[in-house]
């Protein structure tokens, strides 16, 4: 459903993305992690045709999205980091407007049932500006699927949002994979994209330095982690089975910590960066 | 051809800032300033060319307060939407063209822009200068806010930052207010100064305004030239708005 080949952006002199190679597959969830900068957003906008690729090639459901753009904006439903919905108009009217500027046929019960989906039914006729956060998250992610969209790119759904409404945001994903919406996150939580995708891909400076199913990802580093404290600096060491982290606990003296890998240790064994949380 | 969109999110705005009184009022406020200073204070009892200073500033101010209307709501809505509020990535990720872009956002500024001249020739009336009768007045009075309004796309998209609209508006816009024959004829000027302000599209737009507000034979030479700063700027707009798409 998206294919990238040798996709490279540079903007000036500075590399934002260095070569990337993708298949992501009809109704998969796709989580693309790393740092800030590390190229995540250049990659959801050269895919959703808001930025030139310098070099290389990606489709969308076979399309290119530079020479067949505005073919490619019809499969697709865009979600950015920022919330770009008009808040000078009512939640109801930025619905309205995007149905329009899709020719939605069927429109104004669309409106009805994503405001209902969205839990905004009783404050779809106040601005925007007067919403909260997470309202106008959910209501940009509805906006964004709105009109069916095959592809759904969600860029940092999340960020700046109160556990509750997080785990709020999660919900809708989780319901939209359902649906069987292909759907390409970027997050720098990565307990998020743990929980959320299939598969994920790992950014660092603007290259691709992982790709796998989260299982595989951590099976690679080790399943188990020791956490011990060496004169004033964390130390880690990964394990494949309990067994042996065990083994390296206990002729240890000092306290030390045992626990599941998670993605975060992929990171940090892969680049030597932890990733700030 | 899908503008309608584009068009409509203009008008939903424009109608919210119509009930906010505050908004209506600093509207109506600079052109009738001008109207009452130089119709009333300064032209009490000149003529120019055998008519009254009133006659004279009423479709002078209009064209003015047209161009300066169409261009400055264009220009501010579209920089703030593209620096801003980020709004305008709706429209380059939906499947519309930059020709619908431009024709939503060009036909939204002259209804701006005849709404707030509109007033100024309400007021006119009020002192004694009439409505104008002629069918020309309207083809020119619009073409006048469709030239600024595409005027206003350009600044608009090419602005870095929303500073730079006002100073494009500076440089070029005030300037023309004051010397393409709003207040006085452009004869009075020496003939470098006349021939520079003979490429001007606002000179035009005075020069047809006023005639078809007095009910004399519009030259046809102006109506020409607008119609090819409008050609022009409509495509310069269409191109820039395709740029920045990328």
């Amino acid at each position: 459903m998206i294919k990238t080949e040798g996709l490279t952006k540079y903007f000036g002199n500075i590399k934002a993305i260095d070569n990337l190679n993708l298949h992501i597959k009809e109704g998969e969830v796709f989580g693309l992690l790393g740092p800030n900068g590390a190229g995540k957003t250049t990659t959801v906008r050269m895919l959703n045709t808001l930025t030139l690729p310098t070099s290389g090639r990606a489709e969308i459901d076979g399309l290119d999205v530079v020479k067949q753009a505005n073919e490619v904006k019809r499969l697709i439903g865009v979600s950015p980091q920022e919330l770009n919905l008009d808040k000078e108009l009512t939640g109801r009217e930025n619905l309205r407007l995007h149905g329009l500027l899709h020719r939605m046929k069927g429109r104004e019960e669309r409106i009805e049932e994503l405001l209902k989906w969205a839990g905004l039914s009783d404050r779809a006729d106040n601005l925007v500006r007067t919403y909260s956060g997470g309202m106008q998250r959910r209501l940009l992610v509805g906006r964004a699927i709105m009109h069916r969209p095959k592809v759904l790119f969600l860029d940092e759904p999340t960020v700046g949002l109160d556990p509750q409404v997080r785990r709020q945001i999660w919900d809708i994903i989780r319901d939209l994979t359902r649906q069987g919406v292909t759907i390409l996150l970027t997050t720098h939580y990565i307990e998020e994209a743990e929980m959320l995708c299939h598969r994920v891909g790992i950014l660092n400076h603007g290259e691709l330095i992982a790709l796998g199913t989260p299982r595989e990802l951590k099976a690679k580093v080790g399943h188990f982690v020791v956490e011990s404290l060496d004169n004033g600096v964390t130390n880690y060491r990964l394990f494949n089975t309990r067994e042996n982290a065990y083994k390296f606990a206990e002729q240890r003296a000092d306290d030390v910590f045992i626990r599941e890998s998670n993605l975060e240790d992929v990171f940090i064994k892969l680049t030597g960066e932890r990733i700030v949380r | 051809m899908n503008f309608y969109p584009i068009f409509l999110r203009e008008m939903l705005i424009f109608k919210r800032r119509l009930l906010n009184i505050g908004y209506l009022f600093s509207t109506m406020i600079t052109p009738l300033l001008y109207l009452v200073a130089f119709g009333l204070g300064l032209g009490r009892g000149i003529s120019i060319e055998g008519i009254s200073y009133l006659m004279f500033v009423v479709p002078g101010i209009c064209a003015m307060s047209s161009m300066t209307n169409s261009y400055t709501w264009i220009a501010t809505t579209i920089s703030v939407g593209r620096l801003h509020f980020k709004t305008f990535e709706e429209y380059q990720v939906s499947p519309v063209t930059a020709t619908d872009i431009m024709l939503g956002e060009i036909l939204s500024g002259v209804v701006r822009g005849l709404f707030a001249s509109s007033l100024i020739l309400i007021a006119g009336a009020i002192f004694g200068a009439g409505f104008p009768q002629n069918p020309i007045f309207l083809l020119v009075w619009v073409l006048n806010c469709l030239i600024f309004a595409c005027f206003g796309v350009i600044s608009g998209f090419l602005a870095k930052s929303h500073e730079d609209t006002a100073t494009f508006s500076n440089f070029f816009i005030m300037p023309m207010a004051f010397f393409c024959g709003t207040f006085f004829p452009i004869d009075n000027l020496p003939a470098f100064i006349k021939g520079f302000l003979y490429i001007l599209p606002l000179t035009h737009a005075n020069n047809a305004l006023r005639t078809s507000f007095l009910g004399q034979q519009v030259e046809m030479i102006s109506l020409g030239i607008m119609l090819a700063f409008l050609v022009i700027s409509f495509y310069l707009g269409v191109i820039t708005i395709r740029r920045s798409n990328r």
